[in-house]
Protein backbone atom coordinates (compact mmCIF):
# COMPACT_ATOMS: atom_id res chain seq x y z
CA UNK A 1 0.00 0.00 0.00
CA UNK A 2 2.87 2.37 0.81
CA UNK A 3 2.65 5.99 1.97
CA UNK A 4 -0.68 6.89 3.55
CA UNK A 5 -0.26 10.58 4.38
CA UNK A 6 1.99 13.32 5.74
CA UNK A 7 3.05 12.53 9.32
CA UNK A 8 5.07 15.38 10.73
CA UNK A 9 7.53 18.14 10.03
CA UNK A 10 10.60 18.84 12.15
CA UNK A 11 11.54 22.52 12.20
CA UNK A 12 14.51 24.42 13.58
CA UNK A 13 13.62 27.41 15.75
CA UNK A 14 15.79 30.07 17.35
CA UNK A 15 13.56 30.94 20.31
CA UNK A 16 11.71 27.91 21.66
CA UNK A 17 9.37 29.77 24.01
CA UNK A 18 8.28 32.13 21.23
CA UNK A 19 7.88 29.22 18.81
CA UNK A 20 5.71 27.14 21.14
CA UNK A 21 3.57 30.20 21.89
CA UNK A 22 3.13 30.80 18.15
CA UNK A 23 2.10 27.25 17.26
CA UNK A 24 -0.24 27.11 20.28
CA UNK A 25 -1.81 30.57 20.17
CA UNK A 26 -1.86 31.23 16.43
CA UNK A 27 -2.31 27.77 14.89
CA UNK A 28 -4.13 26.41 17.94
CA UNK A 29 -1.93 23.34 18.37
CA UNK A 30 -1.19 21.74 21.73
CA UNK A 31 2.15 20.72 23.16
CA UNK A 32 2.04 16.98 23.80
CA UNK A 33 5.59 16.20 24.80
CA UNK A 34 9.10 17.56 25.34
CA UNK A 35 12.19 15.36 25.19
CA UNK A 36 15.49 15.55 27.09
CA UNK A 37 17.12 17.42 24.20
CA UNK A 38 14.63 20.26 24.52
CA UNK A 39 12.66 19.29 21.40
CA UNK A 40 8.97 20.13 21.69
CA UNK A 41 6.20 18.05 20.08
CA UNK A 42 2.78 19.40 19.16
CA UNK A 43 -0.46 18.25 17.54
CA UNK A 44 -3.68 19.79 16.23
CA UNK A 45 -7.04 19.06 17.90
CA UNK A 46 -8.24 16.92 14.99
CA UNK A 47 -5.09 14.79 14.76
CA UNK A 48 -4.98 11.43 16.51
CA UNK A 49 -1.29 10.59 16.58
CA UNK A 50 0.91 12.09 19.28
CA UNK A 51 2.54 14.84 17.21
CA UNK A 52 2.65 16.38 13.75
CA UNK A 53 5.22 19.06 14.49
CA UNK A 54 8.61 18.86 16.19
CA UNK A 55 10.39 22.06 17.13
CA UNK A 56 14.13 21.73 17.70
CA UNK A 57 16.27 24.44 19.30
CA UNK A 58 18.83 25.85 16.86
CA UNK A 59 20.77 28.95 15.88
CA UNK A 60 18.97 29.07 12.54
CA UNK A 61 15.56 28.48 10.98
CA UNK A 62 14.55 25.80 8.48
CA UNK A 63 13.44 22.20 8.02
CA UNK A 64 15.21 19.25 9.65
CA UNK A 65 13.08 16.63 7.95
CA UNK A 66 9.57 15.84 6.80
CA UNK A 67 8.00 12.48 7.59
CA UNK A 68 5.23 10.50 5.93
CA UNK A 69 3.31 7.64 7.49
CA UNK A 70 3.04 4.33 5.66
CA UNK A 71 0.13 1.97 6.11
CA UNK A 72 1.98 -1.18 7.25
CA UNK A 73 5.33 -1.81 8.86
CA UNK A 74 6.28 -4.15 5.98
CA UNK A 75 5.89 -1.19 3.59
CA UNK A 76 9.11 0.17 5.07
CA UNK A 77 11.06 -2.91 3.94
CA UNK A 78 9.43 -2.82 0.54
CA UNK A 79 10.12 0.90 0.05
CA UNK A 80 13.68 0.57 1.34
CA UNK A 81 14.41 -1.97 -1.43
CA UNK A 82 12.86 0.26 -4.07
CA UNK A 83 14.63 3.41 -2.90
CA UNK A 84 17.99 1.62 -2.75
CA UNK A 85 17.38 0.12 -6.20
CA UNK A 86 16.78 3.65 -7.51
CA UNK A 87 20.27 4.54 -6.29
CA UNK A 88 19.44 6.47 -3.12
CA UNK A 89 20.97 5.20 0.10
CA UNK A 90 18.76 4.69 3.13
CA UNK A 91 19.16 4.28 6.84
CA UNK A 92 16.83 2.65 9.35
CA UNK A 93 16.40 4.44 12.67
CA UNK A 94 15.38 2.07 15.45
CA UNK A 95 12.07 2.35 17.24
CA UNK A 96 12.33 5.10 19.83
CA UNK A 97 14.90 7.12 17.89
CA UNK A 98 12.09 9.64 17.99
CA UNK A 99 9.90 9.32 21.09
CA UNK A 100 6.52 7.60 20.69
CA UNK A 101 7.52 6.63 17.17
CA UNK A 102 8.32 3.27 15.55
CA UNK A 103 11.30 2.55 13.34
CA UNK A 104 11.92 5.11 10.61
CA UNK A 105 13.30 4.79 7.11
CA UNK A 106 15.55 7.79 6.53
CA UNK A 107 16.84 9.05 3.17
CA UNK A 108 17.40 12.23 1.20
CA UNK A 109 15.36 13.31 -1.79
CA UNK A 110 17.44 14.15 -4.90
CA UNK A 111 17.09 17.81 -3.81
CA UNK A 112 18.88 17.00 -0.52
CA UNK A 113 15.85 17.34 1.76
CA UNK A 114 15.68 14.64 4.42
CA UNK A 115 12.55 12.51 4.30
CA UNK A 116 11.53 9.87 6.81
CA UNK A 117 8.91 7.16 6.58
CA UNK A 118 7.36 5.38 9.55
CA UNK A 119 4.45 3.06 10.23
CA UNK A 120 3.81 3.58 13.93
CA UNK A 121 3.29 6.59 16.15
CA UNK A 122 1.62 6.61 19.56
CA UNK A 123 -2.13 7.04 19.26
CA UNK A 124 -3.61 9.63 21.60
CA UNK A 125 -6.90 10.44 19.88
CA UNK A 126 -8.51 13.63 18.66
CA UNK A 127 -10.02 16.17 21.05
CA UNK A 128 -13.53 15.00 20.16
CA UNK A 129 -12.87 11.26 20.29
CA UNK A 130 -14.44 8.54 18.19
CA UNK A 131 -17.75 7.86 19.92
CA UNK A 132 -20.62 10.20 19.05
CA UNK A 133 -18.12 13.03 18.51
CA UNK A 134 -18.99 16.71 18.35
CA UNK A 135 -17.87 18.39 15.14
CA UNK A 136 -15.38 20.52 17.07
CA UNK A 137 -14.15 20.77 20.67
CA UNK A 138 -14.81 23.70 23.02
CA UNK A 139 -11.18 24.40 23.82
CA UNK A 140 -10.06 25.60 20.38
CA UNK A 141 -7.56 28.46 20.45
CA UNK A 142 -6.29 30.67 17.64
CA UNK A 143 -6.98 29.52 14.12
CA UNK A 144 -7.94 26.06 15.37
CA UNK A 145 -6.06 24.23 12.62
CA UNK A 146 -7.35 20.70 11.96
CA UNK A 147 -4.19 18.99 10.79
CA UNK A 148 -0.85 19.35 9.07
CA UNK A 149 -1.82 19.20 5.40
CA UNK A 150 1.29 19.45 3.22
CA UNK A 151 4.69 21.03 2.81
CA UNK A 152 6.37 22.90 -0.01
CA UNK A 153 10.09 22.33 -0.47
CA UNK A 154 12.32 24.70 -2.42
CA UNK A 155 14.66 22.76 -4.72
CA UNK A 156 17.69 23.92 -6.65
CA UNK A 157 16.85 24.89 -10.21
CA UNK A 158 19.50 26.45 -12.42
CA UNK A 159 18.76 26.46 -16.15
CA UNK A 160 22.33 27.58 -16.91
CA UNK A 161 23.93 24.52 -15.36
CA UNK A 162 21.05 22.22 -16.19
CA UNK A 163 20.33 21.42 -12.55
CA UNK A 164 16.63 20.77 -11.96
CA UNK A 165 15.97 19.13 -8.61
CA UNK A 166 12.22 19.79 -9.01
CA UNK A 167 12.12 17.40 -11.94
CA UNK A 168 14.43 14.90 -10.20
CA UNK A 169 12.34 14.88 -7.01
CA UNK A 170 9.13 14.58 -9.00
CA UNK A 171 10.43 11.61 -10.99
CA UNK A 172 11.67 9.89 -7.83
CA UNK A 173 8.55 10.26 -5.73
CA UNK A 174 6.31 9.25 -8.63
CA UNK A 175 8.34 6.20 -9.67
CA UNK A 176 9.43 4.99 -6.27
CA UNK A 177 7.06 6.40 -3.65
CA UNK A 178 4.04 6.20 -5.98
CA UNK A 179 2.83 9.78 -5.65
CA UNK A 180 0.78 11.12 -8.58
CA UNK A 181 1.17 14.51 -10.22
CA UNK A 182 -1.79 16.88 -9.94
CA UNK A 183 -0.37 20.19 -11.19
CA UNK A 184 2.84 21.59 -12.60
CA UNK A 185 4.42 24.84 -13.79
CA UNK A 186 6.28 24.41 -17.07
CA UNK A 187 8.73 27.14 -18.14
CA UNK A 188 11.57 27.73 -20.56
CA UNK A 189 11.67 28.44 -24.31
CA UNK A 190 10.01 25.14 -25.12
CA UNK A 191 7.68 25.17 -22.11
CA UNK A 192 9.00 21.81 -21.01
CA UNK A 193 10.98 22.58 -17.88
CA UNK A 194 9.26 21.59 -14.62
CA UNK A 195 9.76 24.64 -12.41
CA UNK A 196 7.22 23.51 -9.80
CA UNK A 197 5.11 20.41 -9.14
CA UNK A 198 2.25 19.41 -6.83
CA UNK A 199 1.85 15.75 -5.95
CA UNK A 200 -0.52 13.61 -3.96
CA UNK A 201 -0.87 10.22 -2.31
CA UNK A 202 -4.33 10.94 -0.89
CA UNK A 203 -7.31 12.69 -2.48
CA UNK A 204 -6.22 16.27 -1.81
CA UNK A 205 -4.55 18.35 -4.55
CA UNK A 206 -1.19 18.06 -2.82
CA UNK A 207 0.51 16.18 -0.02
CA UNK A 208 3.86 17.64 -1.09
CA UNK A 209 5.03 20.29 -3.54
CA UNK A 210 8.37 21.26 -5.05
CA UNK A 211 9.32 24.69 -6.37
CA UNK A 212 12.56 25.67 -8.08
CA UNK A 213 14.87 28.25 -6.55
CA UNK A 214 18.53 29.13 -6.22
CA UNK A 215 19.07 26.83 -3.21
CA UNK A 216 17.25 24.10 -1.30
CA UNK A 217 15.10 25.02 1.67
CA UNK A 218 11.66 25.11 3.23
CA UNK A 219 9.05 27.33 1.63
CA UNK A 220 6.23 26.47 4.02
CA UNK A 221 4.30 23.93 6.03
CA UNK A 222 0.51 24.16 5.71
CA UNK A 223 -2.36 23.41 8.07
CA UNK A 224 -5.91 22.60 7.06
CA UNK A 225 -8.94 24.74 7.88
CA UNK A 226 -12.56 24.11 6.87
CA UNK A 227 -13.60 27.22 5.05
CA UNK A 228 -12.92 30.68 3.70
CA UNK A 229 -14.42 32.12 6.87
CA UNK A 230 -11.86 30.21 8.92
CA UNK A 231 -9.15 31.85 6.83
CA UNK A 232 -10.58 35.26 7.76
CA UNK A 233 -10.61 34.28 11.43
CA UNK A 234 -7.06 33.01 11.08
CA UNK A 235 -6.04 36.45 9.75
CA UNK A 236 -7.82 38.09 12.71
CA UNK A 237 -5.83 35.88 15.07
CA UNK A 238 -2.61 36.99 13.37
CA UNK A 239 -3.56 40.65 13.77
CA UNK A 240 -4.34 40.06 17.46
CA UNK A 241 -1.05 38.28 18.07
CA UNK A 242 1.01 40.65 15.88
CA UNK A 243 2.08 37.74 13.72
CA UNK A 244 3.84 38.77 10.52
CA UNK A 245 1.42 38.11 7.64
CA UNK A 246 3.23 37.39 4.39
CA UNK A 247 0.24 37.11 2.05
CA UNK A 248 -3.24 38.31 3.11
CA UNK A 249 -6.23 35.99 2.49
CA UNK A 250 -6.54 35.09 -1.19
CA UNK A 251 -6.96 32.12 -3.52
CA UNK A 252 -4.38 30.13 -5.43
CA UNK A 253 -5.08 29.28 -9.05
CA UNK A 254 -2.96 26.20 -8.47
CA UNK A 255 -4.90 23.71 -6.26
CA UNK A 256 -7.75 26.32 -5.99
CA UNK A 257 -6.72 26.62 -2.33
CA UNK A 258 -8.01 29.43 -0.12
CA UNK A 259 -5.06 30.65 1.82
CA UNK A 260 -3.14 32.98 4.11
CA UNK A 261 0.62 32.86 4.64
CA UNK A 262 2.52 34.06 7.69
CA UNK A 263 5.81 33.55 9.50
CA UNK A 264 6.62 31.82 12.77
CA UNK A 265 8.91 33.73 15.19
CA UNK A 266 12.01 32.21 13.55
CA UNK A 267 10.89 33.13 10.03
CA UNK A 268 9.67 29.68 8.97
CA UNK A 269 6.68 30.25 6.71
CA UNK A 270 3.31 28.77 7.68
CA UNK A 271 0.12 28.54 5.67
CA UNK A 272 -3.45 27.94 6.74
CA UNK A 273 -5.24 26.46 3.80
CA UNK A 274 -8.96 25.84 3.27
CA UNK A 275 -11.26 24.23 0.79
CA UNK A 276 -11.25 20.92 -1.01
CA UNK A 277 -9.96 22.43 -4.23
CA UNK A 278 -10.96 19.27 -6.04
CA UNK A 279 -10.98 15.58 -5.37
CA UNK A 280 -7.56 14.47 -6.55
CA UNK A 281 -7.62 11.17 -8.40
CA UNK A 282 -4.88 9.14 -10.05
CA UNK A 283 -6.61 9.34 -13.43
CA UNK A 284 -7.43 13.05 -13.20
CA UNK A 285 -5.63 14.89 -16.00
CA UNK A 286 -2.62 16.90 -14.85
CA UNK A 287 -3.13 20.68 -14.73
CA UNK A 288 -0.35 22.72 -16.34
CA UNK A 289 0.47 26.40 -15.70
CA UNK A 290 2.57 28.20 -18.27
CA UNK A 291 5.34 30.71 -17.60
CA UNK A 292 3.24 33.67 -18.78
CA UNK A 293 0.42 32.77 -16.36
CA UNK A 294 2.64 31.98 -13.38
CA UNK A 295 1.32 34.92 -11.36
CA UNK A 296 -2.28 33.82 -11.89
CA UNK A 297 -1.42 30.28 -10.85
CA UNK A 298 0.12 31.47 -7.62
CA UNK A 299 -2.22 34.36 -6.72
CA UNK A 300 -5.37 33.97 -8.74
CA UNK A 301 -6.98 37.33 -7.91
CA UNK A 302 -4.13 39.73 -8.63
CA UNK A 303 -2.19 37.57 -11.04
CA UNK A 304 0.93 39.24 -9.69
CA UNK A 305 3.96 37.73 -8.04
CA UNK A 306 4.93 38.99 -4.58
CA UNK A 307 8.68 39.23 -4.09
CA UNK A 308 8.66 38.30 -0.42
CA UNK A 309 6.54 35.23 -1.19
CA UNK A 310 8.53 33.76 -4.03
CA UNK A 311 12.01 34.77 -2.97
CA UNK A 312 12.04 34.39 0.81
CA UNK A 313 12.41 31.03 2.53
CA UNK A 314 14.35 29.27 5.27
CA UNK B 1 1.30 57.50 13.38
CA UNK B 2 0.15 61.06 14.07
CA UNK B 3 1.67 61.50 17.49
CA UNK B 4 4.85 59.59 17.89
CA UNK B 5 6.75 60.81 20.90
CA UNK B 6 9.20 57.92 21.00
CA UNK B 7 12.89 58.84 20.97
CA UNK B 8 14.19 58.56 17.41
CA UNK B 9 17.48 58.59 15.55
CA UNK B 10 18.31 58.87 11.87
CA UNK B 11 19.23 55.86 9.74
CA UNK B 12 21.14 56.34 6.50
CA UNK B 13 21.23 53.72 3.72
CA UNK B 14 24.45 54.00 1.72
CA UNK B 15 23.27 52.50 -1.58
CA UNK B 16 20.21 54.69 -2.03
CA UNK B 17 21.56 57.66 -0.04
CA UNK B 18 18.22 57.70 1.79
CA UNK B 19 17.74 58.74 5.40
CA UNK B 20 14.77 57.85 7.57
CA UNK B 21 13.97 58.23 11.24
CA UNK B 22 13.69 55.13 13.35
CA UNK B 23 12.50 54.87 16.95
CA UNK B 24 15.06 53.40 19.32
CA UNK B 25 12.43 50.86 20.40
CA UNK B 26 11.72 49.46 16.93
CA UNK B 27 13.86 47.49 14.51
CA UNK B 28 15.73 49.22 11.68
CA UNK B 29 13.39 47.38 9.31
CA UNK B 30 10.16 48.36 11.12
CA UNK B 31 11.24 52.01 11.08
CA UNK B 32 11.77 51.87 7.34
CA UNK B 33 8.50 50.03 6.71
CA UNK B 34 6.51 52.47 8.86
CA UNK B 35 7.57 55.26 6.49
CA UNK B 36 6.78 53.25 3.39
CA UNK B 37 10.42 53.18 2.31
CA UNK B 38 11.99 50.31 0.40
CA UNK B 39 15.76 50.51 0.75
CA UNK B 40 16.20 47.27 2.72
CA UNK B 41 14.60 44.04 1.36
CA UNK B 42 11.76 42.77 3.58
CA UNK B 43 11.29 39.05 4.15
CA UNK B 44 10.14 37.06 7.17
CA UNK B 45 10.85 39.95 9.61
CA UNK B 46 11.68 37.29 12.21
CA UNK B 47 15.42 36.78 11.81
CA UNK B 48 15.23 33.59 9.75
CA UNK B 49 15.37 34.28 6.01
CA UNK B 50 18.32 36.67 5.84
CA UNK B 51 17.14 39.01 3.07
CA UNK B 52 17.36 42.12 5.28
CA UNK B 53 21.04 41.56 6.04
CA UNK B 54 22.86 44.87 6.57
CA UNK B 55 26.34 46.06 7.46
CA UNK B 56 26.26 48.74 10.14
CA UNK B 57 29.07 51.09 9.14
CA UNK B 58 28.57 53.65 11.91
CA UNK B 59 26.47 53.81 15.06
CA UNK B 60 25.26 51.42 17.72
CA UNK B 61 22.37 48.99 17.67
CA UNK B 62 20.88 46.66 20.26
CA UNK B 63 19.59 43.15 19.68
CA UNK B 64 15.86 42.44 19.66
CA UNK B 65 16.19 38.67 19.23
CA UNK B 66 18.17 35.83 17.67
CA UNK B 67 19.39 36.01 14.05
CA UNK B 68 19.92 32.97 11.84
CA UNK B 69 23.53 31.76 11.79
CA UNK B 70 22.81 30.41 8.32
CA UNK B 71 22.88 34.04 7.18
CA UNK B 72 25.08 35.93 9.68
CA UNK B 73 28.05 34.15 11.25
CA UNK B 74 29.28 35.09 14.72
CA UNK B 75 32.40 36.56 13.10
CA UNK B 76 30.33 38.66 10.71
CA UNK B 77 28.18 39.85 13.58
CA UNK B 78 31.31 40.97 15.43
CA UNK B 79 32.15 43.06 12.36
CA UNK B 80 28.82 44.87 12.26
CA UNK B 81 26.78 42.57 10.02
CA UNK B 82 23.28 41.83 11.23
CA UNK B 83 19.64 41.46 10.17
CA UNK B 84 17.75 44.77 10.10
CA UNK B 85 14.60 43.11 11.50
CA UNK B 86 16.34 42.12 14.72
CA UNK B 87 18.20 45.22 15.86
CA UNK B 88 17.06 48.62 17.11
CA UNK B 89 19.24 51.72 16.74
CA UNK B 90 20.71 53.21 19.91
CA UNK B 91 22.51 56.05 18.14
CA UNK B 92 22.22 57.46 14.58
CA UNK B 93 23.15 54.65 12.17
CA UNK B 94 24.79 54.46 8.76
CA UNK B 95 24.32 51.14 7.03
CA UNK B 96 24.90 49.30 3.80
CA UNK B 97 22.39 46.78 2.46
CA UNK B 98 23.94 43.32 1.98
CA UNK B 99 20.94 41.00 1.57
CA UNK B 100 19.08 40.68 -1.67
CA UNK B 101 16.20 38.67 -2.97
CA UNK B 102 17.08 35.43 -4.70
CA UNK B 103 14.86 35.19 -7.73
CA UNK B 104 13.38 31.77 -8.42
CA UNK B 105 11.18 33.12 -11.20
CA UNK B 106 13.16 36.17 -12.16
CA UNK B 107 12.55 38.05 -15.37
CA UNK B 108 14.48 36.59 -18.26
CA UNK B 109 14.13 33.10 -16.84
CA UNK B 110 13.11 31.79 -20.24
CA UNK B 111 15.95 33.58 -21.98
CA UNK B 112 18.45 32.10 -19.56
CA UNK B 113 16.93 28.68 -19.92
CA UNK B 114 17.57 28.74 -23.65
CA UNK B 115 21.33 29.24 -23.27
Amino acid sequence: MGIARIGHASLRVMDMAAAVKHYEKVLGMKKTMEDKHGNVYLKCWDEWDKYSLVLTPSDQAGLNHVAYKVEKDADLDDLQKKIEAYGISTNVLAEGAMPSTGRMLQFNLPSGHEMRLYAMKEYVGTEVGTTNPDPWPDNITGAGAHWLDHCLLMCELNPETGVNKVAENTKFIMEVLDFFLTEQILVGPNGDMQAATWLSRTTTPHDIAFVGGPRMGLHHIAYFLDSWNDILKSADVMAKTKTKIDVAPTRHGITRGETIYFFDPSGNRNETFAGLGYLAQRDRPVTTWTEDKLGTGIFYHTGEMVASFTDVYT
Amino acid sequence: MFFDTRPKVSVHIAQTDETYVCATSESLLQGMLRLGRKGIPVGCVNGGCGVCKVHVLEGQCQSLGPISRAHVSAEEEAHGFTLACRVAPVTPVQLEVVGKFEKPFRKGFAAKAST
